[in-house]
């Protein structure tokens, strides 16, 4: 029997539904991959994949991150300027004005906050039977960025509908769609609005301290961000705070029913709750792959990727890679995680400036979860795949408790 | 030929990942500010700075050859 034509397609069910067989045969049939079908390329190779993060003057984030805004060829600070899109210096001082309300220090302050949301939308749910995506990790992440931000509470959940309607794609679909355009739009409008209010009453918010911050210019003349653009850095922030951790712990939820042996060890040792989130990370991060534009012809495997090519860092494929793990593909709480650098939060100067909140929010989720259901099943037959923008997890997972 | 150890400061986010592998060489003070309590890589921490390299999300530690 021959094999199937290897294709790896973001776009595709495959990819939603985690591709992790497809990214096995990339690796070790075209650690330099090429699309023919969308004229891509892609590195999933931990040793490839982690130097092309850290090669920002290779792979440059300054015409976009997605496969669609490369291929425009524009660069993107066109319009409003995002830290993403950003290459240094530019980016240094762009994330400076953040970076250091998101240590893990001072990110502590957010304890009590997040476990009161967490502790919220557990104590409404069903035991018998409920959604733990949709009624659980779903609404209360939303609610931490957003009152980080400075979004009123009764807000935040319109806020994550429109972060779901500009992230979604369907099947084949590469731009956004008329939705999520819509979506996109409608948030801008909302910030805008807000940084508004806040220039005429400081609170002490993002919102409020974006405003004040100074940039410094790439000709080392100081100024703010304006409006635009700190309604554009807010909808970064709101979309990157919101979606990841809920599909993290919700992958979470489906991965222990998948391995009850592991859930049993965290219930013996809850000390091993930050190890588990590292698991998760790097098992099946919610961010797969971030898309970069080769700055010059790349020489690698004996293949040259050409200047100005799109090329998916697949970070989800490396963290999967048997080259830098033992039983890559085996769930594993205990795991030596010094063997590779995992990639589940990206890596170098665009790593993710939220990971201490990330990892705060996940680990008091879980031991919500530990406390809240102790024995649970998954209706696995019932569970869905969301098809999004560059992010895997899952849209359904149907929880019971048990006695 | 002496090793030691260089910090970017411009880099350094406060993540405190080297602090949890030697917190003998790395230390976070109360206003978040990573200090290099010894900067020299001895056959005895050599390892453990290597791991804090390598582990760093932002890089933002290297090892000097003088």
């Amino acid at each position: 029997m021959t094999q199937a034509k290897l294709v790896f397609d973001p776009f595709s069910e495959d990819f939603f539904n985690g591709a992790y067989e497809t990214y096995r045969r990339m690796r070790d049939e075209a650690p330099v991959y090429y699309s023919d079908e969308h004229d891509f390329y892609a590195l999933t190779r931990h040793e490839d994949v982690a130097p092309a993060f850290k090669d920002f003057d290779t792979y440059s984030s300054k015409y976009g991150v997605d496969l669609h805004s490369i291929r425009s060829g524009l660069p993107s600070d066109a319009g409003a300027r995002m830290i993403i899109f950003m290459d240094p210096p530019e980016h240094r001082n762009m994330r400076s004005l953040l970076n250091k309300v998101f240590t893990p220090r001072a990110i502590q302050a957010q304890s009590e906050n997040a476990t009161h949301k967490i502790e919220k939308y557990l104590s409404r749910v069903d035991r018998d039977g409920f959604d733990a995506v949709q009624e659980f990790t779903a609404p209360f992440p939303v609610e931490v960025i957003t009152a980080m931000l400075g979004v009123p509470e009764d807000e935040a959940q319109q806020v994550r509908h429109w972060i779901d309607e500009s992230l979604h794609r369907e099947i084949g679909q590469v731009e956004m769609g008329e939705q999520a355009l819509h979506a996109g739009a409608e948030t801008a409008m909302f910030y805008f609005d807000l940084v508004q209010k806040r220039r005429a009453d400081p609170q002490d918010d993002l919102f409020t301290k974006l405003i004040e911050a100074e940039i410094e210019r790439e000709d080392g003349e100081k100024d703010k961000l304006d409006d635009l653009e700190i309604a554009a850095f807010a909808t970064l922030l709101g979309a990157a705070g919101a979606e990841t951790v809920t599909k993290l712990v919700g992958n979470a939820v489906y991965l222990f029913a998948k391995n009850p042996d592991q859930w049993q060890k965290l219930r013996e040792d809850r000390s091993k709750v930050p190890a588990a989130v590292e698991e998760l990370l790097r098992y099946e991060a919610p961010s797969q792959y971030n898309v970069r534009r080769s700055m010059c012809d790349v020489h690698l495997h004996g293949t040259t990727i050409p200047e100005g090519s799109p090329v998916f860092l697949i970070g989800g494929s490396a963290n999967r890679d048997e080259r830098a793990w033992t039983d890559a593909d085996a769930f594993d709480i205990d795991r030596d995680r010094t063997e590779a650098q995992n990639l589940g939060l990206g890596y170098g100067i665009h790593s993710c400036l939220g990971a201490a909140l990330a990892r705060l929010e996940s680990t008091i989720a879980l031991e919500k979860l530990l406390d809240f259901m102790p024995r649970f099943e998954v209706d696995f037959d019932n569970c869905t795949r969301v098809q999004m923008q560059n992010v895997v997890g899952w849209k359904n997972v149907p929880v019971k408790v048990l006695k | 030929m002496t090793q030691k150890i260089e910090v970017d400061f411009g880099l350094c986010e406060s993540n405190g990942i080297c602090m949890g592998i030697i917190p003998e060489v790395f230390d976070l003070d109360d206003q978040d500010y990573l200090h290099v309590l010894h900067d020299e890589v001895t056959p005895e921490n050599e390892e453990r700075i290597r791991e804090s390299v390598r582990q760093c999300p932002r890089q933002a530690i290297s090892i000097r050859e003088e």
